[in-house]
């Protein structure tokens, strides 16, 4: 073969390598509860009612020496085209407390994250971000120094605003790094039908995620379905936690303990179900929460846990399930804690203008902002005076507004209790491994040699 | 005039030298950089040397990912055999012929992500192949197909056969329309029957279109991403049953932000296609010159 063969050669495997490495085709950000949360309410028909503008109240401006003329960029995450309304009538209440500030506005959703690394590295990062604090975003780049601490910027009249648990929500070596936005709630939809099959009564659904063992054996065995219920793949580790009250890292940090019994018993239960076939496989390693509705809204599963939000998504897709839809609160794992914050707004640590960055984030997550954003979507807010409205003591009528006058009261228990993990995503995969050898194969690995496996090269990453 | 005449060619070859500098060499060059460095996109890239490497070589997942690539080139003389045979069944005149060729091109030209979620559907727990199963009682309870670890790779390479088969056996079709008839006429007199005659004149005329699609239906499966991708809902499927090197890249730059490492697996994945490509051609060439 000649020289000028093997040059042509060379550059087609090139631009074949080149272009598979750019092939990326933005995945992952949907795969988040949190995502879905987002993405849900723009499906719901409430959410595209626009909001009436409101007047600015003096009230709102709580954030002192506002650079004048700054110029602020604020990304969001799948806001946009619903809460377009919502998220502008905002903006110009916004401008008008803080006379000459200008916001521009932007929303990403797919590649949000793809998006935010890649404006980083461009230098060009938005001012304020919308980041997720279920997904452990916020912890990213606060642990890599991308973002500003708020503690001693914030006073402390301002912090009271929040729920304690979630101002705290995600702390980064002590600091808090967002001001918390919009919650959720952890609700099963029931499908009536299949557990009437089954001969089960959705009130006693189980209160404690230990139950669910037993309740899915008997979904096999009585209706001839299995369960479709998620580990938290991106974040297993905090699935142990709460779940499993497990403790995962030693007080000092330096050792990982996640293969105590308290692990291992969290792990077999898992293990159990899925050498018993009780649970869809494919469900419970899934990174991707819609995967798991759309066969619930396809009435293939006996329930499913998500927000309140998505029944809208379900009465859309299928009005017959809806008709034989019930809600009971999520079941607790061995922490007792109802969960964590789902989103929150943060602000890059280099802004040229922290004080209207901080403005524009504590603006948007005032109870006042929060309560407007509350009334067009189910959302729940982190502010507890927005609680006070007699929106959220009203006596709702539809299933999926069902949760709106006990929200108050799980959304102030929520904390998080999962401490600083150093490498946590190489941590999170080294633990994927092991649960999954646990839990699949041929042979599957002991659920104690496991974790224990997995304990030994999670500390060979601590420095 | 002689400098300007020489210079002439260069001009009008300017604007796409250009384009090719920045949007391929560029990136190119950039990636051989970043493998030598640990980087995760939102802070400067470190320089760590040949680290990326060195962790290559004790990394169970890239070897494995490595394997599954090279399991997945089964696809690639899979879908030579079958594109020819559909190309010499579709090459008659028959009325109607024009709408099965058009029927087998519509998968090369659906998009991928759109067929693999198809597939996802069809091997669904309560999917079709579950549900024909069940209605012929050859199975009681659906089988979860995608969650099982040996069954991932094979119906993606099943996948990737079906969608690819149309698109190849077009371009033999053409290769036989370019084969002269009296070259079958002759093998007719020579009392060739209609399998021997596809053997001596059909299959020897298409060699160049052979060696074109070995080639880029090879590096095609050597750079699979797609169809893993939407199968396993981006998790490369249960025990990493699935991942594929493009995959593995893939998921260390932008799921774990190593996009130093992954650039060190984009180097390795470059010189193994290089390396396939010329052995592909060589191996062909062989063939032909002895012809």
């Amino acid at each position: 073969m000649n020289i000028r063969k093997l040059v042509a050669l060379a550059l087609a495997a090139m631009l074949a390598v080149a272009c598979s490495a750019n092939a990326s085709p933005s995945p992952s950000a949907a795969q988040s509860a949190a995502a879905t949360v987002a993405t849900s309410a723009s499906a719901a028909p409430a959410a595209s009612a626009s909001a009436a503008p409101l007047a600015p109240d003096p009230a709102e401006a709580v954030i002192q020496n506002v650079e004048p003329n700054a110029q602020i960029t604020f990304w969001t995450f799948y806001l946009s085209p619903t809460f377009d309304n919502y998220i502008k009538a905002t903006i110009d209440r916004f401008k008008a407390t803080y006379p000459g500030v200008e916001v521009k506005w932007e929303d990403h959703q797919a590649t949000f994250r793809q998006d935010l690394d890649n404006s980083y590295a461009a230098k060009s990062a938005p001012d304020v971000i919308n980041l997720s604090v279920g997904e452990g975003w916020v912890s990213d780049y606060a642990t890599k120094s991308l973002l500003l601490p708020l503690d001693d910027k914030v006073p402390q009249a301002v912090k009271d605003v929040y729920f304690p648990g979630l101002w705290k929500e995600q702390l980064v070596d002590g600091k808090n790094y967002q001001f918390p936005w919009y919650q959720g709630i952890g609700v099963e939809l029931i499908n009536k039908q299949i557990f009437a099959k089954a001969g089960l009564d959705p009130a006693s659904f189980p209160k404690d995620v230990a139950g669910l063992k037993d309740l899915c054996q008997t979904l096999k065995d009585k209706a001839s379905t299995v369960c479709d219920i998620r580990l938290t793949v991106s974040d297993l580790l905090a699935q142990m936690v709460y779940e499993g009250g497990v403790k995962v890292i030693s007080d000092d940090g330096k050792k990982f303990t996640f293969d105590s019994p308290e692990g291992v018993a969290w792990l077999q239960m898992y293990v159990d179900m899925v050498k018993a076939g009780t649970v869809d496989n494919s469900i419970l390693t899934s990174t991707d929460d819609r995967v798991g509705l759309l066969l619930f809204s396809a009435g293939q599963a006996p329930f499913y846990q998500t927000g309140p939000n998505l029944i809208r998504e379900v009465k859309s897709n299928n009005s017959q399930l809806y008709n034989n839809l019930a809600v009971v609160q999520a079941p607790l794992g061995k922490s007792g804690v109802a969960g964590k914050g789902l989103m929150g707004i943060s602000v890059k640590a280099d802004t040229k203008f922290p004080n209207a960055s901080i403005a524009l984030a504590q603006y948007f997550t005032n109870a006042r902002s929060m309560l407007e954003f509350a009334k067009i979507v189910a959302i729940y807010p982190s502010t507890p005076k927005s609680y006070d409205d007699p929106f959220f003591s009203g006596t709702p009528s539809a299933i999926e507004d069902s949760a709106r006058p006990i929200a108050k009261s799980i959304v102030s228990t929520y904390q998080d209790i999962v401490p600083t993990v150093p490498s946590k995503s190489d941590v999170n995969e080294i633990v994927r491994k092991a649960i999954e050898s646990a839990l699949f194969g041929t042979n599957p690995v002991p659920a104690q040699k496991a974790l224990s496996d997995a304990v030994a090269k999670a500390n060979a990453l601590i420095k | 005039m002689t400098t300007k005449r020489s210079l002439t060619p260069y001009l009008f070859l300017a604007p796409a030298l250009v384009l090719v500098a920045i949007f391929v060499l560029y990136p190119i060059a950039s990636v051989v950089y970043y493998s030598f460095t640990s980087y995760d996109i939102v802070r400067p890239p470190v320089w760590v040397g040949f680290d990326n490497y060195a962790q290559l070589v004790a990394d169970p997942t890239f070897w494995k990912a490595l394997t599954n690539s090279l399991v997945y080139l089964i696809a690639t003389p899979t879908l030579i055999v079958l594109s020819i045979v559909l190309a010499i069944v579709v090459n008659r005149r028959l009325r109607g012929i024009h709408v099965f060729r058009a029927l087998y091109y519509i998968p090369a030209i659906s998009g991928s992500i759109a067929i693999g979620i198809a597939w996802r559907w069809l091997f669904d727990r309560n999917g079709f192949i579950n549900s024909a199963l069940i209605s012929v009682g050859a199975i009681k309870d659906p089988i979860q197909w995608l969650s099982e670890p040996s069954m991932v790779l094979p119906i993606a390479i099943l996948l990737t056969i079906w969608a690819g088969v149309g698109y190849y056996s077009v371009i033999f079709l053409a290769g036989l329309q370019n084969i002269p008839e009296e070259l079958y006429d002759a093998a007719r007199i020579d009392g060739c029957n209609d399998l021997q005659k596809h053997w001596h004149v059909s299959l020897p005329g298409l060699r160049p279109q052979i060696v074109f699609v070995a080639v880029i239906s090879s590096l095609a499966a050597l750079k699979v991403f797609d169809e893993i991708y939407v199968l396993t809902n981006r998790t490369g499927g249960i025990l990493d049953s699935g991942v594929t090197v493009v995959f593995y890249l893939w998921k260390q730059a932008f799921t774990l932000q190593h996009a130093g490492y992954a650039s060190a697996i984009a180097i390795v994945l470059l010189a193994l296609t290089l390396a396939f490509s010329v052995f592909n051609v060589r191996l062909l060439e062989r063939g032909t010159a002895g012809d």
